[in-house]
């Protein structure tokens, strides 16, 4: 495994955003192409971060790869295989360096411990067949599920015990992601509609936050927040990160389509560690991108 | 005098609200002038058309001017106006907040109708059917030749159609199903009570089941049946006729699928990746129709309309691609992706590209590039060369489905010794 340290590059420039949050730009900061034992990668579509570490969620190869991140430097590459974990395509970090795993076959969310051994599946308590499509874990590790069956935000206290239920819009949509920010606002992704919808701490229902995206996105598949007042959203099918305010608004785009470094095909998982490095599960390219956000 | 009073007359009754007739005459034109001026030059042409058995009445009456403007005009024919206003300043055919509209109200009238005369009924250009056919060729032709054949296709569309537009209905129908069709079908005769096994069907979508144009299945069902439909099993999935529920099913979703469909089902959600579609909303309905459809697999239409419900963006931007992709354009997604599941991203059907490609092009003879397995992407390690290499296939904005502007942009990707 080696990972190139490469000079830096602003991949596209600044949109004339009104906000200051708009100022985000990204430094390709190289690939990550394979394990410790130089096994490639093959479409992976997880990954997630810390100060130190990075998992990958190594879809294609049915298992997850743990690496040291430390000042740039991605390092070591352990590959973790599980029975129970044959499609694995989201991973979550807890505050206790907990692993939890969204597995696509099995439909469930696994938790493994910090050295990467199965704890048991996260089946939501006081709620029936759930299908699990992405979910989230907020500071107090609460977990939020989108749940495909019943069509809602299922919120998890750190037993599995469903606390609280928040129905998607009914309307014509496909929601694939949520996100939770720090003040407890949960944001919902359309993928068909290329909307993003929120519902705050107390609220009981989701309201559009921004609509009208289809010229700036086309069947998005990942929404995370930044911590700093910006959603950042993987645009899949049009190969990019699209930057919005919380408020909605749009601020910019960011990356583009294509194979050689620093571009992406077909993005999936974003992650974000605290210091501002950001980690993409480039899952056309065979690979996870690596870049260093600037403000 | 008297005659051009009356015909005037008549003009306002047949023709409402006949604004240009009942203008006052623009031209000044001296007693008995109008038309017999116009004619003195274009009898040749005009004699014919005043004998065929539909004249328009502008034309009959000599109103030239009605249309025409007699010295100049920014309009080809020395039309005084564009040519639907003309027609819509006489004819207000079109509803003012329509549920549809027939193209051809748009483009221009004369598609339909002969401004002058007419062999045929409303200044038609051709016989009705033979009209409508000119665009609808595929509706008219299965309506020749379905063996269960609809009264009303044989005899004129406009019996369930208004050719200009609707204000109720989708499809230029008169009014919406059912009501359109219990006004000929009176629902509570024993006998079609006895065929929907006494379920309510009169508040029901005919055209859920019937095809209205003619099929080769008695009771005119669409061509291809659900088996319980066919046997009058309908109480296998539905409460029974006369339940408080209703039409209600007895399961929701996949649940009562799998009941018959259960070794299909479990093949689906057996794998890596199941469709969002099959878990989600309508489930199975999303895509198919329960009882009845025209395609087989009873899919509810064309799959650019049934998978652009969800993937509008994917069909638009091959509506937008300089060049077509042939299965997309055809209506068929399942050429490449697996609409249920697969263990591939994005569903496909082969998880190799040039094996899918393969099955309809022959790349050996499209390419001498280096393409397989062992040829490596020189701009990503752990990438080969495949088709997806240079190509998108829903299309791209520039020719030949290449993500660049430029040929060469594309190849120096690779070949970046001659970037210049």
């Amino acid at each position: 495994m080696s990972t190139s340290m490469k000079s830096a590059l602003a991949l596209l420039l600044l949109c004339a955003a009104p906000a200051a949050r708009a100022d985000i730009a990204l430094v390709s900061r190289g690939p990550v192409y394979a394990d410790a034992k130089a096994v490639p990668f093959q479409a992976p579509e997880g990954v997630a971060c810390s100060d130190g570490g990075l998992v990958v969620a190594d879809t294609g190869n049915g298992r997850l790869v743990r690496f040291d991140w430390k000042d740039g430097v991605v390092s070591g590459g352990t590959e973790i295989k599980l029975a129970q974990l044959t499609y694995p395509i989201r991973l979550q970090l807890d505050s206790k360096g907990d692993l939890l795993v969204l597995d696509r076959r099995a439909k469930r969310i696994a938790r493994l411990d910090p050295k990467g051994a199965f704890q048991g599946w996260v089946d939501p308590k006081g709620a029936a067949n759930v299908v699990p499509l992405a979910f989230k874990v907020d500071a107090a590790d609460a977990l939020y599920v989108l749940d495909q069956t019943s069509g809602s935000v299922l919120v998890l206290d750190a037993s599995g015990a469903v606390t609280r239920t928040v129905p998607l819009p009914k309307r014509p949509a496909i929601f694939v992601d949520l996100a939770v920010d720090g003040a407890g606002t949960i944001y919902a992704l359309d993928a068909a509609g290329s909307e993003v919808w929120s519902v705050e701490k107390a609220g009981a229902e989701f309201k559009p936050l921004s609509k009208g995206l289809k010229d700036a996105m086309s069947f998005p598949s990942y929404l995370t927040t930044d911590g700093k007042g910006a959603l950042l959203v993987s645009d899949q099918n049009g190969n990019g990160i699209v930057l919005l305010g919380i408020d909605g608004s749009y601020l910019g785009r960011r990356l583009s389509i294509g194979w050689s470094e620093g571009a992406v095909y077909y993005p999936v998982q974003l992650c974000l560690t605290p210091s501002g490095e950001l980690a993409v599960a480039d899952r056309g390219n065979n690979r996870i991108d690596l870049f260093t956000v600037t403000r | 005098m008297r005659s051009r009073i009356l015909l005037a007359l008549l003009a306002v009754l047949l023709l409402p609200p006949a604004r240009a007739l009942a203008a006052p005459d623009p031209f000044k034109l001296k007693p008995g002038a109008d038309g017999k001026v116009c004619l003195g030059c274009h009898s040749g042409e005009l004699d014919p058309v005043l004998k065929k058995p539909f004249v328009h009445t502008p034309v009959k009456s000599r109103n030239c001017v009605g249309c025409h403007s007699p010295h100049a005009a920014n309009h080809g024919k020395m039309l005084a106006d564009e040519p639907g206003k003309i027609c819509a300043s006489c004819h207000d055919v079109v509803p003012a907040k329509p549920k549809s509209t027939h193209e051809p109200v748009e483009s221009g009238c004369t598609t339909c109708h002969d401004p002058h005369a007419s062999n045929f009924k409303n200044n038609l250009v051709k016989a009705p059917q033979d009209l409508c056919a000119g665009c609808h060729k595929p509706v008219l032709q299965t309506a020749t030749d379905a063996k269960f054949k609809h009264y009303p296709v044989q005899q004129d569309c406009t019996t369930c159609h208004d050719p200009h537009g609707s204000a109720s209905s989708a499809s230029l129908l008169k009014s919406a199903v059912p009501q359109l069709c219990v006004g000929c079908h009176k629902m509570n005769r024993p006998n079609l009570v006895a065929k929907h096994q006494g379920y309510p069907v009169a508040t029901a979508r005919c055209t859920a089941c019937h095809d209205p144009h003619g099929s080769n299945v008695r009771g005119m069902l669409y061509d291809h049946v659900h088996p319980p439909v066919a046997k009058a099993m309908c109480g296998q999935c539905h409460e029974p006729p006369g339940s408080p529920k209703g039409f209600q099913p007895k399961l929701a979703g996949v649940a009562l699928c799998k009941g018959c469909h259960a070794q299909k089902v479990n093949s689906m959600l057996d794998r890596n990746r199941v469709h969002w579609a099959v878990l989600g909303g309508d489930s199975c309905l999303g895509c198919h129709s329960p009882h009845a459809g025209k395609d087989k697999g009873m899919v509810k239409g064309n799959m650019v309309t049934v998978c652009g419900a969800c993937h509008a963006d994917t069909i638009k931007r091959q509506a937008l691609s300089e060049t077509k992709h042939k299965p997309i354009s055809d209506g068929q997604c399942t050429k490449c992706h697996d609409p249920h599941g697969s263990s591939a991203p994005l569903l496909l059907v082969k998880p190799d590209a040039i094996e899918l490609c393969g099955t309809c092009h022959d790349w050996q003879k499209h390419s001498t590039h280096p393409l397989g397995p062992s040829h490596k992407d020189p701009r990503n390690q752990n990438l080969t060369l495949n088709c997806l290499s240079c190509h998108r296939a829903h299309g791209t904005e520039y020719k030949h489905m290449n993500p660049f502007p430029t040929t060469t942009e594309l190849c120096t990707k690779c070949h970046a010794s001659f970037r210049r």
